[in-house]
């Protein structure tokens, strides 16, 4: 099975500044699943991407006809739901997952976009630059298993 | 007088005067940085090093601000946040005058500019002007990024003739 959801960040420019894998972890252990799902895993890889991709014009759509920052599910892909949230400054936070699961999504938004800001706080940073602080994905990690 | 830092649960609280010697000295360094050899400051390499330095913490400052309230849906909205919310995370009041031409152009009026009520000008109003040009470069840049990050390009000068009063003007530039 491939991951069961899939974390973007994409900023202003439809340029992604973070991406993660939140898969679940399986009840199996560590090399049951390499062997059978190591594979599928990496071919699906990119198409998380691509429906991501295909899901921002929908967010785009949907920001300017509301004030509220969390979109719930704009898109669906097969059995995929698309989640959006979307701050001030335009900087969106997609999720793809296939669980609906509305609440804890809404409150995985919610802390990600605060820590998002704290990244931001960096003086180092620039505003539309990817982030590549390895603190920020254990971070990100740590909330999913949280509220996911 | 203490400045509660943003955003935090746990207010841990500055001194004002810090951040007051602070915005001074930024200037002051500015200029001292780019003194020539012939004595001859770079007054407007300076203004645009400031300007800059303000454009970044405003867009930083911005996302901060806007976090918990919904989000804009036209340039009216924000540039009167810009006037109400983020004015007030600043200097601790509002803006006290805004006009507008309803064509992409907004003054905003501070009547006591926070970061200007411990200077004193001395000569006439162009004077004061020349002087107090390079301190008004960072409050500029502040609201250019402000405005820069809610998705509104703008081109924002200030004015001055009499401390601590002072205007601002933003003109939204077309795309």
């Amino acid at each position: 099975m491939s991951s069961n959801s899939y974390f973007v960040i994409v900023g202003t420019r439809d340029n992604p500044l973070y991406e993660a894998d939140l898969g679940q972890p399986p009840p199996q252990p560590q090399q049951a699943r390499v062997a059978d799902g190591g594979g599928k895993k990496d071919e699906h890889k990119h198409l998380n991407q691509f429906i991501v991709h295909a899901a921002l014009d929908v967010v785009e759509d949907l920001m300017w006809g509301t004030s509220a920052m969390y979109l719930k599910v704009v898109d669906k892909f097969n059995e995929w739901y698309i989640s959006a949230y979307v701050t001030a400054s335009g900087a969106k936070l997609m999720l793809l997952h296939d669980a609906a699961n509305t609440d804890g999504i809404r409150n995985f938004f919610q802390d990600t976009h605060e820590l998002y800001i704290k990244a931001l706080l960096n003086p180092f940073t620039e505003i539309n630059s990817p982030i590549t602080s390895a603190h920020f994905d254990t971070k990100v990690r740590a909330l999913a298993r949280k509220w996911l | 007088m203490a400045t509660a830092v943003l955003g935090h649960d746990d207010r841990r609280l500055v001194a004002e005067a810090s951040l007051d010697f602070l915005v001074v000295e930024m200037v002051d360094l500015m200029h001292r940085s780019h003194a020539g050899e012939t004595g001859e400051t770079d007054r407007e390499a300076a203004y645009f090093k400031l300007e800059n330095l303000g454009y970044q913490l405003g867009m930083a400052m911005v996302e901060r601000i806007t976090k918990d309230r919904p989000r804009f849906l036209d340039n009216l909205d924000v540039v009167k946040f810009i006037c109400k919310d983020f004015w007030i995370a600043l200097f601790k009041k509002q803006i006290d005058n805004l006009k507008t031409n309803h064509r992409g152009v907004y003054v905003l009026t501070d009547n006591n500019f926070r970061w200007f009520s411990r200077m004193s000008g001395d000569g006439t109003s162009a004077d004061i002007s020349r002087q107090a040009f390079a301190h008004l470069a960072f409050p500029c840049g502040l609201i250019r990024g402000a405005l820069g990050n809610l998705g509104v390009a703008t081109v924002v000068s200030g004015e001055v003739t009499t401390i601590p009063h002072c205007t601002f003007q933003i003109k939204i530039s077309k795309p």
